[in-house]
C-alpha cells in the first residue's frame, strides 16, 4: 500500500491530509490547525495530528507535498507545488467533472479553469487586496460582535439585504456601522455583505470562461450563506465537497501518491518542485 | 532527484562589462557638462527619442527615465519617491516621475557624480500626459527651457503624410531652438552621419533579437536586453554604439553557434509585456530562472524603437526617418491593436510557450488595457498568459510571495500541458 501526504499551509489555517492507494485512492486522515505565527510548527502539528488520526508513523508516509503560502517552510516535505495546481487536482478528484474552481481562502480568492485531467488551464487571483476573501467576512463578523461561524446562517435569514458599496475590507466596517446606526437588522447587513463578496469574486472569475461543473473550495466554502449568494449570482448550483477546506491538501497528497508510482516519471512530474535536502 | 541551481546563476558576459564602461563614460560626460557647461545636454524621453538630432550639435542626451531606473535597481528609489510625495505628489502618480523629482529635490544622482542642468528639456513624446507634466515640472525645478514636440499618436497602421510633415517641421524648429541655446550651428552632415550610424546599430540590434529565435536562445530578450538598452539609447548614433553592438552580436552569435543558451536546458520560451519591477529586478529574474524560462522577445525592449521588423533610420531622408521613428516605430506611440500584433508575431515567429504581462501600478499609459490583452491571448488565440502586478520603480507595490506564487502556478500548468503533450506523442 502506498501512503502519501499533502500539507496546505494557508494564511489562516493549515490543513494536512494522508491518502492511501491500495488498489483505490482514498483519504485516510485529515487534520486542521490554526497557522499562527510559527508556520513551520503549524505544518508539523498538522502532519503529526494527521499521522495519529491515520494510525501511521511519519516514516511510513512515502512522500509529502507541501502547498499554500507557507509551503517553503515545511522542513519535512519532499516537494512543493502551488495551491492553484493542487486545488485543481483535488477538486477534480473529490468533485469529478469539475471545470471551474472558485476558491475563497483567508486572504485570497481565485478562480481556476480546470482541464479534463484535473490540470490548470488558466487562473486568476485577487490582487494585493483582501476584498472578496475570508478576511472581509471575518472583519464584518468582528464589527457586528458575532462569531465567524454564525455569519453564513444569519445571512440566509435576510429579508432586504443592504447594499454594501465598498469592496474594501477596511472600509466595510464603517459601512456596517452606518447601517447599524440606521437600525438595519444584522441579518440584512450580513446578507448584503455576502452579496458584495460574491459579486467581487465572480467579477474575478468571469475573466475566465466559467464552465460547469463549478466547484467551490477553501475555508469559506463552509459558509452556507456564501455558497447560496454565489449560486444565486451564477444561476446554477456549485459542487461543494464536505472536504472543501482540505482540497488543496488533497491535491498535494494526490501529487505525492503519483510521485510514489514510478510510472508517473514521464515528464509531468519533474524535479523543479523538489526541495533541496528534502528527505 | 534534480534540484534547481539556476537561481543564483551569474548572468554576466563580456558585453555586460563593456556596457558598464560605456554607461559610466556617459555619466562622466554629464558630470563634465555639469562642471564646464560643455558638451551641451538635452533631456529627453526614451520613447521614440531623437538622439540623432543631438549629434548635429555635439550634444549629449540626458534621460530622466534611465536615472530613475538606475536608482531603483540599486534599491535607492524609495527615498526620492517619499520626498516627492512629501511635496504633494499623489500615491498614484508615476513612480518614475516621483523618483526623478525627488532626486532633484534631494540632490541625488545614480552614480554620485554631478548631473548638469540641461541646455534644453525636450519633451519628445506626449502620448503620455504624465510625461508632459513631468518635463514641465523639471523645467520649473531646474529653471531650464522646455520645448515640446507634439507627436501624433498612431491612429492607423501607418502615419499619414501630414503627420510626418508635422513632426519634421517641429524637428526643424527644435534645430533652430538648439542653435540659439547652444550657440552652435547645426552640422547637417554630422546629423546625417549619426542617422547612418543609427541605421547600422539598429541592424546589429535587430540581428541580436533574431538570435533569440534559436533554441536554446543565447540571450534573454527581456532581462539581458535591458542591459543593451542603455547603449542603444545613448550611443546608437555614434561609432561607439556601432562598435558595442558589433561586439555584442559577435559574442551572442558565438554562443548561438555553439548552441549555448541562457539555461543549460531551456524549458520554457516566453514573450514579456511591460517593464520589469526594477526594485526587485534580480528577485524577479530568479523567479523565471528557477524554471529555466527564457524570454525570447519583449515589448519593453522596443520602447525606444522597434527595429526587429525591418525599420531603419535612413541617411538619405534623415529628418523624415527620425520623424517616422518617433511616430510609428516605438511601442508606446503605437496603438493597442498594433501591440497585440507585435506580441502575436513574437509568439509565432519566436516560437514562445506563453506570454507574461507585467502590469505597472503607477503607469496607466503602458498598462491600461492589459486585462483585455490577456483575454485576447488566452481566449482568442489560446496562448497561455500570466498577468501579474507590481511597479517599475516603487518597491512598495511588489509582493514577493504573491508574485512567486502566480509565476510558479503558471509554470506548473505549462509544464503539465507540455508533459501531457509529450506523453501523448
Amino acid at each position: 500500500m502506498r501512503i502519501a501526504a499533502g500539507v496546505d499551509v494557508g494564511s489562516t489555517q493549515t490543513k494536512a491530509v494522508i491518502m492511501s492507494d491500495n488498489g483505490g485512492v482514498q483519504i485516510a486522515a485529515r487534520a486542521l490547525v490554526d497557522t499562527g505565527a510559527n508556520v513551520q510548527r503549524a505544518a508539523e502539528r498538522a502532519f503529526d495530528a494527521c499521522c495519529q488520526e491515520a494510525g501511521v508513523h511519519g516514516g511510513d508516509v512515502g512522500f509529502v507535498v507541501g502547498t499554500g503560502y507557507g509551503r517553503y517552510k515545511i522542513a519535512f516535505g519532499n516537494a512543493q507545488m502551488t495551491e492553484i495546481t493542487c486545488h485543481a487536482k483535488g477538486a477534480a478528484f473529490l468533485c469529478p467533472g469539475t471545470r471551474t474552481v472558485i476558491d475563497m481562502g483567508g486572504q485570497d480568492s481565485k478562480a481556476i479553469s480546470v482541464g479534463p485531467n484535473g490540470e490548470v488551464v488558466d487562473f486568476v487571483m485577487n490582487d494585493k487586496c483582501a476584498a472578496g476573501t475570508g478576511r472581509f467576512l471575518a472583519n464584518s463578523a468582528e464589527v457586528m460582535g458575532i462569531s465567524l461561524d454564525e455569519v453564513g446562517p444569519l445571512s440566509l435569514r435576510a429579508q432586504h439585504p443592504v447594499k454594501i458599496a465598498t469592496v474594501c475590507t477596511v472600509f466595510v466596517e464603517s459601512d456596517i456601522l452606518s447601517y447599524l446606526a440606521q437600525g438595519k437588522t444584522g441579518e440584512d447587513i450580513l446578507g448584503g455583505v455576502h452579496i458584495a463578496i460574491a459579486k467581487r469574486t465572480l467579477s474575478l472569475a468571469r475573466r475566465l470562461n466559467i464552465e460547469p461543473e463549478i466547484t467551490m473550495t477553501g475555508g469559506v466554502a463552509r459558509n452556507v450563506g456564501m455558497v447560496r449568494a454565489l449560486e444565486e449570482l451564477l444561476g446554477r448550483k456549485m459542487l461543494v465537497s464536505p472536504d472543501a477546506q482540505f482540497i488543496g491538501a488533497v491535491g498535494a497528497a494526490l501529487f505525492a501518491l503519483e510521485k510514489l508510482d514510478q510510472s508517473f516519471e514521464s515528464g509531468i512530474w519533474r524535479g523543479e518542485h523538489a526541495v533541496p535536502g528534502g528527505h | 532527484m534534480k534540484t534547481t541551481t539556476n537561481e543564483k546563476k551569474e548572468y554576466r558576459g563580456s558585453i555586460h562589462q563593456l556596457q558598464k564602461d560605456l554607461m559610466l563614460a556617459w555619466y562622466d560626460q554629464l558630470d563634465q557638462a555639469a562642471t564646464t557647461g560643455i558638451p551641451p545636454t538635452v533631456s529627453m524621453m526614451i520613447s521614440g527619442n531623437c538622439v540623432e538630432l543631438l549629434e548635429g550639435f555635439g550634444a549629449v542626451p540626458l534621460y530622466p527615465e534611465i536615472n530613475a531606473l538606475q536608482l531603483a535597481i540599486r534599491h535607492q528609489s524609495l527615498d526620492p519617491i517619499l520626498a516627492a510625495e512629501d511635496l504633494g505628489y499623489a500615491a498614484d502618480n508615476c513612480a518614475y516621475v516621483k523618483a526623478d523629482i525627488g532626486c532633484i529635490l534631494k540632490g541625488i544622482t545614480p552614480t554620485g557624480g554631478k548631473l548638469p542642468t540641461p541646455t534644453l528639456i525636450l519633451c519628445n513624446f506626449v502620448g503620455c500626459n504624465t510625461y508632459l507634466k513631468w518635463f514641465e515640472h523639471l523645467a520649473k525645478l531646474q529653471q531650464a527651457p522646455l520645448y515640446v514636440i507634439d507627436v501624433p499618436f498612431m491612429r492607423a497602421e501607418e502615419p499619414s503624410r501630414s503627420d510626418i510633415e508635422y513632426v519634421v517641421k517641429q524637428l526643424q524648429e527644435t534645430v533652430k531652438k538648439l542653435e540659439q541655446l547652444t550657440g552652435r550651428k547645426f552640422d547637417y552632415d554630422r546629423f546625417r552621419q549619426a542617422v547612418a550610424c543609427s541605421s547600422r546599430t539598429e541592424e546589429l540590434w535587430s540581428q541580436i533579437k533574431h538570435l533569440a529565435r534559436r533554441s536554446p536562445s543565447p540571450f534573454d530578450a527581456y532581462f539581458d536586453a535591458i542591459t543593451l538598452m542603455g547603449p542603444l539609447y545613448v550611443y546608437r548614433a555614434r561609432p561607439e554604439g556601432v562598435e558595442f553592438f558589433e561586439a555584442a552580436l559577435a559574442e551572442l552569435q558565438a554562443k548561438a553557434d555553439a548552441r549555448k543558451g541562457v539555461y543549460e536546458q531551456e524549458q520554457f520560451r516566453l514573450v514579456m509585456e511591460g517593464p520589469p519591477p526594477y526594485p526587485y529586478f534580480r528577485t524577479f529574474r530568479d523567479m523565471f530562472a528557477k524554471w529555466q524560462a527564457c524570454a525570447v522577445a519583449s515589448t519593453y525592449s522596443t520602447v525606444g524603437g522597434l527595429w526587429e521588423f525591418g525599420f531603419r533610420h535612413d541617411p538619405k531622408n534623415p529628418f523624415e526617418s527620425v520623424a517616422m521613428h518617433m511616430i510609428a516605430q516605438n511601442v508606446t506611440n503605437r496603438n493597442f491593436l498594433q501591440r497585440y500584433e507585435q506580441i502575436r508575431r513574437y509568439v509565432e515567429e519566436w516560437n514562445a510557450d506563453g506570454v507574461i504581462i507585467h502590469f505597472v501600478k503607477s503607469c496607466r499609459l503602458f498598462s491600461a488595457g492589459q486585462g483585455d490583452m490577456r483575454d485576447y491571448f488566452t481566449k482568442q488565440l489560446g496562448v497561455p498568459t500570466l498577468y501579474i502586478e507590481s511597479d517599475l520603480e516603487d518597491p512598495r507595490y511588489f509582493a514577493e510571495a504573491q508574485t512567486k506564487n502566480r509565476i510558479d502556478a503558471f509554470f506548473e500548468a505549462l509544464e503539465h500541458s507540455k508533459g501531457t503533450a509529450a506523453v501523448r506523442s
